[in-house]
């Protein structure tokens, strides 16, 4: 049987097109306590063929899905389907990325190493090596282990591809006693798996959520310094770098345009932001080599002192905005540390989220907030753990006030400052 | 547009690969998932017409009576002894794991064998008639205001056929939804987005529905460029339906989900039985419970579709159970079990979530309200089963003043508490009642599955930030 690729070449209709292939193997652990509920695997592909037809000064596009269960008269159907579409869509003449063909890249991981199910194993392991709190548990455990290979190929000679392998542990560190109980919720993803520093990262959590137990209410209203920890700081981060994406500016949604200073009348002790669009980040499995277009990636500075330095993006809306060489869509983002030292954290009042239901930003309304499962309330003198209390701010004025740690972290495809302290929240 | 032809040509080929591998588990089923989606997106700037976000594949589900062992698979044609040698050796466990397996009763597997159809027109419209509707509606918006930057005009028809194959049952089912957007691009005193939507099975009540919405997304981008921050506080509510249905899916729906009892995730488990709502307050779920987006005929553990009533005036009185939840739990499971795809577990999870409606006028409600807010719109939420905290965040809200609407816009306003408190201090219902099946809800932060959710207008108190 032809493959799609083939058919696609072979049709006259389309001008141009673009295979992108995921196909992965996986194996699953998901445990109920520390008993084995369900056992997974799978083998599965996803491929999707996208024809582009330049007609009427336009260049459209449609894509579909090409299994490989489908017979060569469906994929001509599904071909002959696509271009009728590609028809009817409109939009600006581009070109698509030229033939970059390479070597298959193997991201660095040591999870090829042994079988799965003894590699899953010796996580599981690992995870419940850290359930020796007493009164805690871990109350539900997720193991995906996964083999990612990516191609892309398409019509001007591309033809890349990469192999990644990856875990993502789902964990719910638990603490009971006297009948009642909290949870927390703890999620890692990883490349390279090290047991001492997944029972070391649980463990923090068990003694997080031991603390959630005893964690009280504060006296509210009360106003005062907010710190966010990496998982917060990159989503943060992220409304900054999506908004300053080539399709956002084209689509005219971005609020910030280059130039545009984001911490405008800052404080004298304010750290400004540098925050920096990248390809790979080590041991991160969002690392790519190159986008869903096969473009090599060019990591990008987004914002430099506070204000937006360069846009970022694929290469369709790079060419409409008119950057001669698009950066490809960077999977990755790094935020410079500042000038938040330790010591001079431990002489400021501060409530250090730990755990939140999730950081609520809406660059619109200029706003930052959201409800705090688990926080250290630190009033100068003494260490607290909080909960039941929402925060809420006014983003751009908290930006002119921002401060950022000197140590750096990292968390899922962010790396830089560990911590980063907003002024004078309002908590309630 | 009929069952997937694909589908129905590896009937024989699900039969044959269950009884290979019925030597070695004594209870086996195969999913054959074929969902097809289409999408169609204009704006100012160009327009989109392509497949949507489908699934075509298989997933097995075997039993022992032991842990639970699952595949997933793209086809299953071929040598059905090779594969199922295949599978097998995917699955092997290590060693050091038999001793944590749990042990459960053999699933049922009642006979049955029946197709399950609800018709659609969505092949009425052919590409050109949906991408024009888009296309027509998009000029329009960006026609009718100079402030209006850009306008997104969406359609999203998609049709699901899935195949159950036990040793007992065959099932098939056939339905479709589309979901219809409408989002503005403005700037004015400050840019914001504003968004509309429709949605159903016939797209002949759907378009005109959204043509329908022009003026009021435009009128609320208006407002929304006026809006300002809430003051944080506790506050008399309304709820918009979409608000009701937030609150319904996330205050609650997550917490009685039954694969929590199992892990000991949900305060819940030990409320049955118990007030954990005001008296006046009934709340239900089910694929079978109403009609939209997640009403389809059997779950993807082939349990046909419930109306499951979890809250019965104010008390606890049931869950939403998957298969392998029930089976731990020693319950019947509810019709709850689906999968974000072919490729990912069974989960317990909720359908179609409201309140029902009450008996109370909407403009009393309003009168009702010395100062609070009417909220409108979800835009996001987030689950705390264990704790029963909540975090829900509308649109925007509108001020209420001495029981009337005013015209001061808030937005985004972030709905924060404890649930029981939330819950018990709904004190009006109205009897008005709309369920709206837009929805994408997430099991944590994945697993992401079509649900819809709603019910009346609410009066309840609530801290906004």
């Amino acid at each position: 049987m032809k493959t799609v690729k083939e058919l696609l070449e072979q049709n006259a209709s389309v001008d141009a097109f673009r295979i992108l292939e995921h196909r992965i193997r996986s194996y699953e652990l998901f445990f109920v306590h520390q008993s084995l509920e369900t056992v997974r695997a799978t083998d599965t592909a996803d491929i999707e063929a996208t024809v582009y037809v330049d007609h009427d000064g336009f260049r459209g596009d449609s894509a579909f899905a090409a299994p490989e269960s489908l017979s060569e008269e469906e994929l001509n159907e599904k071909i002959s389907l696509a271009v009728r579409r590609a028809r009817l869509v409109c939009n600006k003449p581009y070109t698509l990325t030229r033939g970059e063909s390479a070597p298959c890249v193997y991201l660095d991981t040591n999870l090829n190493e042994e079988a799965p199910e003894t590699l899953a194993r010796r996580i599981a392991d690992a995870c419940f090596a850290a359930d020796t709190e007493e009164g805690g548990s871990i109350n539900a455990l997720e193991i995906f282990l996964d083999r990612e290979e990516t191609r892309v190929v398409n019509s001007l000679g591309v033809d890349r591809s990469q192999v990644k392998y990856r875990v993502m542990i789902e964990a719910i560190p638990t603490f009971t006693r006297g009948g009642e109980s909290v949870e927390l919720y703890e999620d890692l993803r990883f490349s390279e798996f090290d047991p001492e520093r997944v029972t070391g990262m649980i463990r923090e959590k068990m003694r997080e959520v031991r603390d959630r137990f005893s964690a009280q209410k504060p006296q509210t209203p009360l106003q005062t310094n907010v710190i966010l920890r990496a998982k917060e700081i990159s989503s943060l981060m992220e409304e900054f770098s999506n908004e300053l994406n080539y399709a956002s500016v084209y689509a005219h949604s971005n609020l910030h345009a280059l130039g545009d200073d984001l911490q405008e009348n800052a404080a004298g002790d304010c750290d400004k932001i540098t925050l920096t669009a990248k390809g790979t980040l080590p041991q991160s499995v969002f690392s790519k080599a190159f986008d869903e277009d096969g473009t090599s990636l060019a990591d990008t500075c987004l914002i430099r002192d506070g204000k937006v330095e360069n846009y970022y993006g694929a290469n369709r809306f790079g060419q409409y905005l008119e950057i001669p060489v698009p950066s490809g869509n960077l999977p990755c983002l790094r935020l410079e540390p500042g000038t938040l030292s330790e010591d001079l954290l431990e002489q400021t009042p501060h409530l250090e989220c730990v755990s939140l239901s999730g950081l609520q930003v809406d660059l619109y309304n200029d706003y930052i907030g959201g409800e705090i499962r688990l926080g250290y309330y630190f009033d100068g003198k003494t260490k607290t753990p909080v909960t039941g209390i929402t925060m809420s701010g006014k983003l751009s004025e908290v930006l002119r006030g921002l401060r950022l740690s000197e140590r750096t972290g990292t968390y899922n495809a962010y790396e830089g400052a560990e911590k980063l302290l907003l002024r004078d929240m309002q908590i309630l | 547009m009929p069952f997937s032809a694909f589908l129905d040509a590896r009937r024989q080929d699900c039969r044959d690969l269950a009884a290979a591998l019925q030597p070695q588990f004594s209870y086996v089923t195969v999913l054959g998932c074929d969902v097809r989606a289409r999408a169609y997106r204009a704006d100012r700037n160009g327009s989109m017409a392509r497949e949507g976000r489908g699934e075509r594949g298989f997933v097995l589900k075997l039993s022992n009576g032991k842990s639970f062992y699952e595949y997933s698979l793209d086809d299953i044609t071929g040598d059905k002894t090779a594969l199922a040698g295949k599978i097998l050796k995917a699955l092997q466990t290590d060693p050091d794991l038999y001793r944590r397996e749990i042990s459960v009763k053999l699933p049922s597997d009642e006979p049955l064998k029946q197709d399950f159809v609800r018709e659609t027109d969505f092949a009425d419209y052919d590409d050109q008639a949906l991408l024009g509707v888009c296309s027509d509606l998009s000029a329009e918006l960006v026609g009718k205001d100079p402030h209006v930057l850009n306008a997104f005009a969406v359609l999203q028809p998609f049709t699901v056929s899935k195949l159950f194959v036990s040793a007992n049952r065959e099932l098939s089912q056939h339905y479709g939804w589309a979901n219809g957007v409408l989002l503005v691009v403005y700037r004015d005193e400050k840019m914001v987005q504003a968004r509309v939507g429709a949605d159903g099975d016939h797209l002949k009540e759907l378009i005109p529905a959204l043509r329908g919405k022009t003026d009021a997304v435009l009128d609320l981008a208006r407002n929304l460029t006026r809006a300002t921050p809430i003051e944080p506080g506790v506050y008399d509510v309304i709820t918009d339906s979409s608000i009701t249905g937030l609150i319904a899916h996330e205050a609650f729906g997550h917490g009685v989900e039954m694969d929590q009892f199992v892990k000991d995730r949900a305060l819940a488990k030990n409320c049955v039985g118990q007030y954990v709502a005001s008296p006046i307050a009934n709340m239900r779920d089910g694929a079978a419970a109403t009609h939209s987006v997640a009403s389809y005929f059997f779950d993807d553990d082939g349990v046909l579709a419930h109306d499951t009533q979890i809250i019965k005036d104010g008390v606890l009185v049931a869950g939403l159970s998957d298969l392998a939840s029930a089976l731990q739990l020693d319950t019947a499971p509810t019709g709850n079990g689906r999968r974000d795809s072919y490729k990912r577990k069974a989960y317990s999870r909720m359908t179609n979530t409201f309140f029902e409606k009450g008996s109370d006028k909407l403009s009393d409600m309003i009168a009702s309200v010395k100062h609070g807010y009417m909220l409108f719109e979800t835009n996001n939420g987030m689950e705390d089963p264990k704790n029963w905290q909540i975090q829900c965040t509308a649109e925007y809200g509108i001020e209420i003043v001495d029981g009337k609407l005013t015209d001061h816009y808030v937005a985004p306003v972030v709905m924060s508490g404890y649930v029981p408190d939330l819950l018990k201090s709904i004190s009006m219902i109205s009897d008005g009642f709309e369920v709206i099946g837009a929805g994408f809800c997430g099991k944590g932060y994945k697993e992401w599955v079509r649900v819809s959710d709603g019910g009346p207008n609410l009066k309840v108190k609530v801290k906004l930030g």
